[in-house]
């Protein structure tokens, strides 16, 4: 087990297109880091740079104290020698071969014998559910037997650095949501370094042990799920992490709320671009108590939760509540705001610390 | 952001060696660069060469006129466009090609669409079996139709054994015989499949739901046809028609057997008459202007298929069109539809056969029947052996299989590696390069791109020798000829793997060879054997590419047959081409047996 160490790594696609931008981070080892953010942000292309299936232009990739990459004295460790588990979002298991040949694959790689294979293989078989699928071929396994053979032939040769790309999102919601605890039983009895590439937040938030959220090539934020959430450091941040969204306002011709959540921070307004809201931290009160009024323009129930559509000054936010709203559709209601869940951004859209 | 500190760009030194050791793992810019230098002499040179012919004096004209060999002359261009004999040798010949392409084309495109119509959507007896037997017309070489044409209909203009209608008495007139109607005629029936099998695709993969939102609106079966079905056939009828003109221009045995004897002369026959006379100026000039409307036709054929994409409707369910009842005309269409069949497939497979068994024409006598054709024993007025015992059938059928063979395989595995290129290196230059250059062939019709072959390799150049009259030439020009159907079902195939089952096996430590020998190779193995295949076929029936590159000793069976009807042996001819029939057929087959699937579907490219 060792920490994985990015330094100044950059990698243009063509000419123009740079996927990622001068990134340095380390990710300790024993971690379950999560790679978020949306599509395009340089996510995949980091962990396949980790894997060896594509090369920086520029930077040095450590993992403990084996160069995987370096351009500084042109080392470049093959993707064979690097001794990684990787899964595909397709899983990529070969369709020519039985689920047993695609499992001891690594294993006939490292010159296994046959005895070694066996066993292996046998422990795996009993780990993943796979009794009586040895002699399927992919093509006869279902969603969730084949993801659990990808998973298995990743494990076979026991790589102390798992990479996964999208591993959960060809899966319907009910597997997925088993086969999120499977991932995380299997963190934890593995103890193995993991990097999880998603653009899924609630995948994010509740597999990792830490979530680098990446935008545009570069990491905005690396940490705790809930260190994420409750204190992004960035509006991108804010605004990607949490479900619905983090109510955004502009403080410009921002109106009454704007005055009243200004009000709350006990900030001048001066050096504050933009306001952030958690849905969660608005309160739907009678109009006498509320700071501010507003008009209730939707209400969808989720089943353990309302989310209400609110028009305030002009603006729609939207805030969630897990007792039933008292007012109806059209009808006014009084908001009240709790600090935590409040937000404010600088013209560069940095978090402001205020509390 | 912690402390951005940028390393600087690495050293030149550095990049290589990174370079080097992403090579050893994964060579495909190596396998990629060195296709590149082959596609260019194979596909490229060739092409070059030719341009420069037509433009530069040749040897024996530098000797005649006193001037340099290789000097700059336009005097060829003259000859064929400006010059008194331009009228024999091109403005005659490209008024004869428009005329009987046109009249071909119109007659192949309606053939297409009525039965196409017919058999995907409605109860016409027998839909299942008309569907494949429709396309047969397409595998047969393209110059069995003609020479069943002109063994039935020949009459005394010609010297050899009596023609059928003759020996029955009748004395079929000249303009029945010979000449531009039935050239027309052969080739429509040659040439019909193909549109049947563009417009059955097209009509397979209109979405249903398109038609029943009409019928749900009040629209009755005709008026889904005129409103719906017939608008969203336009682009389909576009590439029938420009792609069916592009083969007539291009087909040479059809207008070389019925058209010689009448002195009809089209384009692809002057241009192999010129070969003959050695006029390689002339011969320059002529195919780069059968290239140049060949290559007109196909990219106004991209642009329309392009420009109608928007038309092109991603099937809803892929549910079948139920087929709609005919009533009364069921049994009128039935018989139209198989009166096709039997005239331009079994008919010609027939008369061909008779012929060879009969030792008089037109005598159905069970006595006048027998093999002696074929064991070469007992021929009345011949002096050649039959077709089991001649050497000359012996040394072509030796050298189709192995030109043929040879060619299929290495197309077939070329096809895959350029695709493995093309694939693994997006883009990159060697990507786009290989992908344009090894399409390039597809436009030039074979004919053309055959007189290019020779002008590069008909004298050594470097370390190449001279190629011609020697089978690798053969081999080569079907290679290159085939490479672009060839590279196409290789780049979809690597396409449809990904790069991922290979990524797979090189994190779980599996280096280039074991890749491609575990996984790699299991994986595309039939998309191989299709890729072998399907050349072999189209090789086996080749004529008008090799027409003009074969010498003696180096004939092939559809040559050989050409020659036997040349000297008046049409029994011998068809007797060979009935061999090539055969071995066709056995191809299919076989084919059918790999792939599970309909042909049609492989050779409706």
């Amino acid at each position: 087990m060792y920490e994985v160490k990015l330094n100044s790594i950059t990698k243009y696609f063509g000419r123009n297109s740079l996927a990622v931008d001068n990134l340095s981070v380390t990710f300790s080892s024993g971690e379950f880091v999560c790679l978020l953010g949306p599509s395009g942000c340089g996510k995949t292309t980091t962990l396949r740079m980790i894997a060896g299936l594509e090369s920086p232009d520029n930077g040095e990739i450590h993992y403990g104290n084996q160069i995987f990459f370096s351009s500084k004295n042109g080392e470049y460790l093959k993707t064979e020698k690097r001794n990684l588990g990787l899964m595909f979002q397709s899983y990529a298991l070969w369709p020519h071969m039985t689920v047993f040949q695609n499992i001891v694959f690594g294993l006939i790689m490292k010159k296994k014998s046959v005895k070694e294979k066996e066993d292996r293989y046998k422990e795996l078989e009993k780990l993943f559910h796979l009794e009586g699928l040895r002699d399927r071929y992919p093509s006869e396994l279902s969603g969730g037997q084949q993801q659990r053979v990808a998973l298995a032939r990743m494990l076979a040769v026991k790589p102390s650095l798992l990479l996964l790309d999208e591993p959960l999102s060809n899966l319907d919601s009910n597997l997925r949501l088993e086969m999120r605890a499977e991932l995380k039983r299997l963190h934890q009895a593995l103890g193995s370094t993991i990097i999880f590439v998603t653009h899924d937040q609630m995948e994010a938030m509740t597999l990792a042990t830490s979530i680098a959220v990446m935008n545009k090539g570069i990491i905005e934020q690396l940490a705790k799920p809930m260190d994420i959430y409750r204190t992004p450091k960035s509006l991108f941040v804010a605004k990607f992490v949490g479900s619905p969204p983090m109510n955004v306002i502009q403080v410009e011709n921002g109106g009454e709320i704007v005055e009243c959540l200004v009000r709350t921070t006990k900030l001048t307004k001066n050096n504050i671009k933009t306001l952030g809201v958690r849905p969660e931290s608005i309160r739907m009160v009678s109009v006498d108590e509320g700071e501010i009024e507003a008009i209730v323009e939707t209400i969808q129930p989720t089943g353990a939760d309302w989310i209400v559509g609110l028009i305030v000054s002009g603006k729609s936010v939207f805030a969630i509540s897990s007792e039933q709203p008292t007012a109806n559709v059209g009808q006014k209601v009084g908001l009240s705001f709790k600090l935590e869940g409040l937000h404010v951004f600088d013209d560069k859209d940095q978090s402001i610390k205020y509390m | 952001m912690d402390s951005l500190k940028l390393i600087e760009k690495p050293s030149f030194g550095v990049r290589i060696r990174i370079k080097f050791s992403k090579l050893f793992s994964r060579p495909s810019l190596v396998i990629g660069s060195f296709l590149v230098i082959i596609l260019t002499y194979l596909v490229l040179a060739p092409i070059v060469s030719i341009l420069s012919n037509s433009i530069r004096l040749t040897r024996m004209d530098a000797i005649l006129s006193g001037g340099k060999f290789g000097d700059f002359t336009y005097k060829y261009i003259d000859r064929v466009f400006f010059s008194s004999i331009s009228e024999n040798i091109f403005w005659t010949p490209l008024l004869n090609s428009l005329t009987v392409s046109f009249f071909a084309t119109l007659i192949a495109l309606i053939l297409g669409l009525i039965l196409a119509s017919l058999v995907t959507s409605t109860n016409i007896l027998g839909r299942k079996y008309l569907g494949f037997l429709l396309i047969i017309p397409y595998m047969l070489p393209s110059q069995a139709i003609a020479t069943a044409w002109i063994t039935m209909f020949k009459n005394r203009k010609v010297s050899g054994p009596l023609g059928m209608l003759e020996a029955f008495g009748i004395n079929p007139p000249d303009w029945l015989a010979y000449g531009p109607l039935p050239i027309a005629i052969c080739m429509a029936l040659s040439y019909f499949p193909f549109a049947f099998l563009l417009f059955s695709n097209a009509l397979n993969k209109i979405d249903i739901q398109l038609e029943e939102v009409a019928t749900t609106l009040g629209a009755k079966t005709i008026a889904v046809w005129s409103k719906i079905i017939m608008p969203l056939l336009i682009p389909t009828t576009m590439s029938v028609l420009l792609l069916t003109v592009a083969r007539t221009l291009g087909t040479f045995a059809t207008p070389y057997i019925l058209g010689t004897p009448a002195k009809y002369t089209l384009l692809s026959t002057s241009l192999y008459s010129s070969v003959r006379s050695n006029e390689s100026g002339v011969v320059a000039v002529l195919a780069i202007v059968l290239s140049f409307i060949g290559i007109m036709l196909l990219l106004v054929d991209i642009s329309v298929v392009k420009k109608w994409q928007r038309f092109v409707t991603v099937g809803g369910k892929g549910i079948k069109r139920p087929p709609s009842k005919l009533g009364v005309f069921r049994v009128p269409t039935t018989i139209f539809a198989w009166i096709i069949f039997f005239v331009a497939a079994f008919g010609p497979f027939i008369v061909l056969a008779l012929s060879t068994l009969m030792r008089e024409p037109g005598n159905f006598a069970l006595s006048n029947f027998g093999f002696a054709y074929w064991t070469g024993i007992d021929v009345p007025g011949m002096d050649q052996p039959g077709i089991f015992t001649s050497p000359e059938v012996i040394i072509a059928l030796r050298n189709s299989f192995l030109i043929a063979g040879s060619a299929a395989i290495i197309c077939g595995i070329l096809g895959l590696i350029v695709g493995y290129a093309v694939v693994r290196l997006p883009g990159s230059f060697i990507s786009a390069y290989l992908r344009q250059v090894s399409f390039l062939p597809y436009l030039m019709p074979g004919l053309a791109f055959a007189a290019a072959f020779l002008s590069l390799f008909a004298v050594s150049r470097g370390p190449i020798p001279a190629l011609y009259g020697s089978l690798s030439l053969l081999i080569l020009v079907m290679v290159v000829t085939y490479l672009p159907y060839a590279s196409r079902s290789g780049i979809s195939a690597m396409m449809q793997v990904g790069p991922e089952p290979e990524e797979a096996g090189m994190v779980l430590g599996a280096g280039f060879w074991r890749r491609t020998v575990s996984i790699l190779a299991p994986l595309q193995k039939s998309a191989l054997v299709v890729a072998i295949i399907l050349p072999f076929i189209t090789g086996m029936k080749e004529l008008s590419l090799v027409v003009m590159l074969v010498t003696p000793g180096t004939e092939l069976l559809t040559t050989q047959s050409i020659r036997f009807l040349d000297f008046g042996y049409t029994q011998l001819a068809n007797a060979t081409i009935l061999i090539i029939g055969v071995v066709v057929m056995i191809s299919v087959l076989v084919l059918n047996r790999v792939t599970k699937t309909n042909l049609a579907t492989g050779l409706g490219g």
